[in-house]
């Protein structure tokens, strides 16, 4: 056995809530969300960054969370599936996404959520095309992507009323 | 409200993060535990040793020896061992279990677990198989074998203007839901094991804990999770790791937790069946089948598991949605030493099916007909009767079925734009037709074995339970038997749900497999519904027309007076439904499918690579009861019919898939799919709730055969094994059609 | 997840210099990470042998893109999607910005960085071929200082590199020298996104005089290295380009390349589709070269769209016209070209049409007016040459019909001058003083439409 090593303290905003952990700096984001502060929406689906079901908002910026170690998050602002939407009302894409059928199982939604979300904040008036790009890291093999995208399209739509 | 798409009962927790799966739930003192598996595919076992560097005095361990009923995995045979003890028959063969407190010590202590085998010769295909060089399994390899005859085959080939053969091979596929299989056990000499986890049969599990811990049915509760879809691949499989699961709760007196990672989830459980079908058919100057032999082999991997009844469903689909007036199909589920292969859907059909529907081309090809054409002189008609002699009594008509699937596809215009453009275009274009049928419910007597109990429940609050084992994996079990419910009742949607799948708390309804969900268990719901409101109108506290609120009051009082409201049906086979087991004869099913694909493609010829263009997928479903959730259901398993046929390939080497990741077993992405334009027709059923018909599995069958159909009409070659991947492509246009052969290497010097 | 995150030490020291002074301190001890998009993916599998790793994240040394006159260097954390979204990039590397674009799905380009994909050192990588091509530059930092190595002698075998034990990729630096290159890249992977490639190809070229110059090809996925293909450019090099050229160079390409069969593909489907994608890079090159006015083009087709615009102002005078057209781009030949500049015409406005008429002199005038470009102004008086040579009254009966034609519909009598004598212009005046508003304003259109193809011609001509 190795000598051990020591955990560390890493700060982050979470949902918008300053958090601390205490951590060693190679655990996944994905592993510390999900045990140190039991934000279970993330999930890990294949743990190698393929199916995008650990995805959430790093500063902004869409990443798997299954590659992220901690140490590397260190001060950032990380937004989950906890985080979007409100305790009495959901956010625009998760209405769309009920709506229209985008959830069967419900395993790769709130990484598919993530992903919608972060293709609005950068596209507000996305073509299907776009669309279909920005989901291309999210595996859903449940839907058949249609109803997903249809979701996000008419979530978009919804902007401009 | 049947009919309409009313909100997934779930599907807010869903939405928000908030639905529970197996890896998001802990309970206090829980272990962790992982599993030590064969890396041979077969041979015997001489030593096993722990290595060094693992305290192992921190880890739980068991093995076969801990097992306090019968070592196996009880299902249709009771082959398959929980533990191997002294043999193991595949890679990846389950041997020693681990826990510990701290999963992150699992997986280096599993490496650290040293097994000496002797090996023993391995078969890994079919024809290896049959040559049987070794026995591996019985006495001669064969799990199960069907013989399916009618009429009189033997005098019709002297008659026949052409007789065609062919040969057609599918490979494994990989079920790939999102999340790995779990489960979680626990243990107490006084209630017994309580297993949680991902799966689709609570009660199967709750079968094979029973056996294996020798303990009887009320010391054994197994309670569903949130399941993160399914496909057939956590029917059987998740017995195996419950019982895993519960014998390290068992001997660690502490609840223990075992999830797969991605990579163990692949190699280790289920897979579609490989298969090989051989036609020969006798055919008519017309392009009239006049009869035919047909050879269906599948490859169920190490153990039975549920080999027979996929080879069940395959043998009596593989004749098709046509009239054959003389027939026989020789079936046989034969032994490799692979992992077992199990369900998943379409469950044999998509099998056979892919070899009919390409083989009705070649039929077409060798008259001189058209695809379109060959299938109309077929098509089975109303009062005709099935391969297995079951008389056709809907009135189903598959000529205007045809007809609109052509109309929806453009199929004339494109294939006569396409033969055009082709003279001279890059990529190749061409369109292909599938028309299938499927079996909705377990087939033959299944339904009647299975005898399902459902319950409907009233409660003091004037809500309704509707208590079942059908489970949600994603297809909507707990929207649409609250819908069924609710319509019958004459109640709010909202005042009726979905009892959690809890062996303590609901019947067995049967598993939640086989497309029977919707059409059977549904329909006793809708009995069971209806008698919860006529004991309230029997008692004088309702009047037949009610509204929703004198339903509850009439409920609360009913409750306060006799403690308990619930009302129960059971299945009973509907009359005139009769099936031979022995000779393989009659009512199959109580109610098919019908269906019509036509996929367009192009093939570049850069690449040798397809994409889907378009898929039209139009078919007959009796009533479709929610229109999101219909929809939703066809469109996913299309796309993942279009994986089967041009993704989706595992990698075998000595039995053990190689690319068990997902970078490199290959699903398609949002960038990867055509529109999937999906039409239904409803002709109503009988036999189903509101008239509806199962349609789960009903949209694996088409688009592979309707795909490769495309494909050897855009390049004038026949291609007869899935999946068609473009090196595949390459491989047969270099080989049969040199105009398509890159120019050979030639050095500068 | 196979690994023990306890067995690992890993630092963030936040600046370059304090991570360089970690490397040199114990040279090849510590595995800087910088995405982690290839680190994290062995992490999780169990199969990092690397124990101690420091983080390249989000330096800002590290991560920001500098332009100057002759190159753009990248730093070397510098995320695929700061790539793509760099404009100076997309604009004149857009082989680079394409494969920034196919690697993995967004949250991967997110964190993927160029240095890391040079470090990995895959023959797989997307963005090494386009590297390649470029003739890249790597400017690498060691406690000892900095060098700078051409790239192409960077990968010495399969993932295996230069790089000392020591030393960071700090920066890559693009030379801003392929203005008017025709480029050309194509992945083949198991799907349309997410797939790491079979075969992967970017290539670079132009044309002088229709013959191919300067032509570079670069693959992925066919050796142990990503691999220049240098016989194939020889035998393309300088010549003009048919089906036997190609065929020739095809045939060269396939015996360069070193592919094997693997879990993903075979050897012999990828040295086939790398002939089929060379081959298709050489008939894109042959349809820029079918016309003799090609080096204009394919320049002008590589150009910003506001310089572009201003480019073909000349032509016409109307500022929409021009923006159009370089939105129309790129356009393949002659033909095409004026096709495209004939449509937009058509459907202009008629401020747009006077806009443009007002940049043309007076018919016999010299000077053209003061809005008039200067390269207007001088084909506006090659046009016009012949009403100078004219006898002097119809010189000054053309200077009249002039005047009372501006006094008629307010603005200068258009007219496509080439070819025509004064007298000849001088009836055509005449007959059209009788046309009403409407009529006029399209006649004078038709002919400045002419007026245009001609200096379009021109132009391609230069």
């Amino acid at each position: 056995m190795t000598a051990p090593r020591t955990q560390c303290e890493i700060s982050f905003t979470v949902n918008g809530e300053p958090r601390t952990v205490h951590a060693y700096p190679m655990e996944r984001l994905l592993d510390v969300l999900r045990h140190h502060l039991g934000l279970t929406g993330a999930k890990e689906g294949c743990g190698e960054g393929e199916c995008g079901s650990c995805s959430v908002l790093m500063d902004g910026a869409l990443v798997n969370s299954c590659l992220v170690p901690v140490l590397q998050a260190q001060g950032t602002v990380i937004t989950t599936i906890e985080g979007i939407g409100g305790a009495s009302h959901l956010h625009r894409v998760q209405q769309t996404i009920l709506d229209c059928g985008g959830a069967q199982c419900g395993i790769c939604t709130p990484g598919i959520i993530m992903a919608a979300c972060h293709l609005l904040s950068k596209e507000p008036q996305p073509t299907a095309e776009q669309i279909k790009e920005g989901l291309s890291g999210n595996l859903c093999r449940c839907t058949g992507y249609a109803q997903i995208c249809e979701a996000i399209a008419e979530a978009a739509r919804e902007t401009t009323r | 409200m049947v009919g309409m798409s009313v909100p997934r009962k779930e599907g807010r927790d869903k939405v928000t993060g908030r639905a529970q799966y197996i890896d998001d739930i802990t309970l206090p003192g829980m272990l962790y535990g992982a599993t030590v598996r064969s890396t041979i595919p077969r041979g015997k076992i001489n030593k096993i040793t722990f290595g060094p560097e693992i305290p192992w005095d921190e880890f739980v361990i068991a093995s076969a020896k801990d097992i306090p009923g019968k070592n196996c995995v009880a299902l249709i045979s009771d082959d398959q061992p929980c533990l191997a003890e002294s043999i193991v028959n595949h890679p990846e063969e389950p041997i020693l279990l681990l826990a510990h407190p701290n999963r992150h010590l699992l997986p280096q202590a599993v490496e650290s677990v040293n097994i000496e085998y002797d090996p023993l010769p391995s078969l890994f295909t079919i024809d290896e198989s049959e040559r049987q060089t070794q026995i591996i399994w019985g006495s001669d390899n064969v799990f199960k074998r069907h013989l399916i005859e009618k009429g009189d085959v033997d005098s019709i080939w002297q008659q026949a203007a052409y007789i065609v053969e062919g040969e057609y091979t599918t490979g494994a596929q990989e079920q790939l839901y999102i999340e790995n299989n779990g489960m979680i056990a626990g243990f107490d000499p006084d209630h017994g094991i309580t297993v949680w986890g991902s799966l689709q049969c609570p009660y199967y599990v709750h079968k094979a804990i029973m056996k294996l811990c020798n303990l009887p049915e009320k010391k054994v509760r197994v309670v569903q999770t949130e399941t993160g879809g399914a496909f057939g691949g956590k029917e059987d499989y998740p017995s195996m790791i419950a019982a895993h699961a519960a014998l390290l709760a068992i001997k660690s007196g502490k609840p223990v937790k075992i999830i797969y990672d991605r990579m163990e989830d692949m190699v280790a459980t289920t897979k579609r069946h490989p298969s090989r079908t051989r036609h020969r058919t006798a055919v008519d100057r017309d392009g009239k089948i006049l009869g035919g032999e047909i050879d269906f082999t599948i490859d169920g991997g190490a153990y039975a598991t549920l080999s027979s009844v996929v080879l069940s469903r395959g043998t009596i689909h593989a004749g098709g949605p046509y009239y054959w007036p003389n027939i026989r199909i020789r079936a046989k589920a034969v032994a490799t030493n692979a992992p077992p292969h199990g369900a998943f859907r379409g469950f044999g059909a998509p099998q056979s099916l892919f070899a009919m529907e390409r083989h009705m081309d070649r039929i077409a090809a060798t008259v001189g007909i058209s695809p379109v054409e060959v299938r109309r002189r077929n098509f089975l008609k109303c009062g005709q009767t099935t391969t297995t002699d079951q008389t056709i009594r809907e009135p189903i008509d598959l000529n205007p079925l045809l007809d609109r699937g052509l109309a929806l596809a453009d199929y004339r215009a494109k294939k006569a734009l396409f033969a055009k453009e082709n003279q001279i275009a890059t990529h190749k274009k061409g369109v292909g037709i599938a028309t299938f049928l499927h079996g909705a419910g377990f087939t033959g007597s299944g339904e009647r074995y299975l005898a399902s109990i459902v319950g409907v429940e009233g409660c003091a609050d004037g809500k309704v339970r509707v208590l079942v084992s059908s489970t949600e994996f994603g297809q909507g079990t707990k929207t649409v038997l609250p819908q069924i419910a609710a319509e019958t009742l004459g109640v709010l949607y909202q005042d009726v749900e979905l009892a959690q799948a809890d062996t303590l708390q609901v019947p067995n309804s049967g598993p939640t497999v086989a497309s029977r969900t919707v059409m059977v268990v549904g329909k006793l719901v809708q009995s069971a519904a209806h008698g919860l409101r006529q004991t309230l109108i029997a008692s004088n506290l309702l009047q037949p027309e009610h509204s929703p609120e004198q339903f509850r009051s009439a409920c609360a009082k009913y409750i306060a007076q006799h403690g308990e409201l619930k009302s129960w049906a059971r299945y009973e086979a509907p009359p005139g439904i009769f099936w031979d087991d022995e000779k393989y004869r009659g009512e199959a099913y109580a109610a098919y499918a019908w269906a019509v694909y036509i996929a367009e493609v192009s093939v570049d010829l850069a690449t040798y690579s397809v994409a889907v263009d378009d898929l039209v997928a139009l078919q007959e479903v009796g009533k479709v009861l929610h229109p999101v959730l219909a929809r939703g259901q066809i469109t996913g398993g299309v796309a993942q019919g279009i994986g089967y046929a041009l993704y989706e390939k595992v990698v075998w080497q000595n039995g053990r898939m190689q690319n068990g990741q997902m970078t490199n077993y290959i699903m398609p992405t949002s960038a990867d799919l055509p529109p999937i334009r999906v039409y239904f027709e409803e002709l109503g059923n009988e036999h189903g709730a509101f008239g509806a018909k199962g349609i789960g599995e009903l949209p694996m069958d088409g688009p592979a055969p309707a795909i490769v159909n495309a494909i050897a009409d855009a390049l004038g070659v026949p291609f007869n094994s899935i999946p068609l991947l473009p090196e595949d492509i390459f491989q047969t246009l270099t080989r049969t059609q040199p105009q398509y052969a890159p120019p050979a290497p030639q050095g500068v010097r | 997840m196979r690994s023990n995150p306890v067995d690992y030490e890993f630092v963030a020291p936040g600046n370059l210099s304090a991570i360089v002074s970690l490397l040199a301190e114990r040279p090849g001890e510590w595995l800087p990470i910088a995405g982690g998009t290839d680190v994290m993916v062995q992490f999780s599998a169990g199969k990092l042998a690397a124990r101690k790793l420091v983080s390249l994240w989000n330096l800002p040394e590290l991560r920001r893109i500098e332009v100057s006159a002759s190159e753009i260097v990248i730093g070397a954390a510098c995320t695929y999607t700061d790539i793509r979204g760099h404009t100076a990039i997309a604009r004149e590397f857009p082989l680079l910005a394409t494969a920034a674009s196919w690697t993995g799905g967004v949250a991967n380009q997110n964190r993927g960085t160029l240095g890391g994909n040079i470090v990995n050192a895959s023959p797989a990588a997307d963005s090494l071929p386009a590297l390649l091509v470029h003739e890249a530059e790597l400017i690498l930092i060691s406690a000892r200082g900095e060098r700078r190595v051409p790239y192409t002698n960077f990968h010495t075998g399969y993932k295996q590199t230069l790089l000392a034990p020591d030393e960071l990729i700090r920066a890559i630096a693009l030379p801003r020298r392929f203005s008017g290159y025709i480029s050309y890249s194509r992945k083949v992977g198991a799907r349309n996104a997410q797939a790491i490639s079979k075969v992967c190809v970017a290539a670079l070229g132009r044309l002088a005089n229709g013959v191919a110059k300067d032509v570079r090809i670069a693959a992925g996925s066919v050796a142990p290295v990503p691999l220049r293909l240098r016989e194939t450019e020889r035998v393309v090099e300088g010549k003009t380009i048919d089906s036997a050229l190609i065929q020739a160079a095809r045939k060269v390409a396939m015996t360069e390349i070193r592919p094997i069969d693997d879990i993903r593909s075979t050897a012999s489907y990828r040295s086939a589709v790398l002939g089929n994608l060379v081959g298709g890079f050489l008939e894109k090159l042959a349809a820029y070269a079918e016309n003799a006015t090609n080096d204009v083009l394919a320049r002008w087709n590589n150009l910003s769209a506001q310089e572009a615009a201003e480019q073909v102002l000349p032509c016409c005078g109307s500022s929409a016209w021009a923006r159009e057209l370089a939105a129309c781009r790129p356009l393949r030949d002659e033909a095409a070209l004026i096709a495209a500049s004939d449509e937009i015409w058509r459907r202009l406005q008629a401020d747009d049409w006077l806009e443009a008429f007002s940049k043309h002199p007076r018919i016999g005038e010299r000077k053209a007016p003061p809005t008039a470009p200067s390269q207007s102004a001088s084909w506006s008086a090659q046009e016009q040459k012949n009403v100078a040579d004219a006898a002097e009254s119809v010189q000054r009966a053309l200077a009249q019909a002039n005047r009372e034609y501006e006094q008629r519909f307010g603005r200068v009598f258009i007219v496509c001058a080439t070819g025509k004598s004064a007298q000849e212009m001088l009836d055509i005046l005449r007959r059209r003083m009788q046309n009403d508003d409407a009529t006029e304003l399209h006649a004078a259109a038709e002919e400045q439409l002419k007026i245009t193809n001609i200096r379009l011609k021109k132009w391609l001509n230069l």
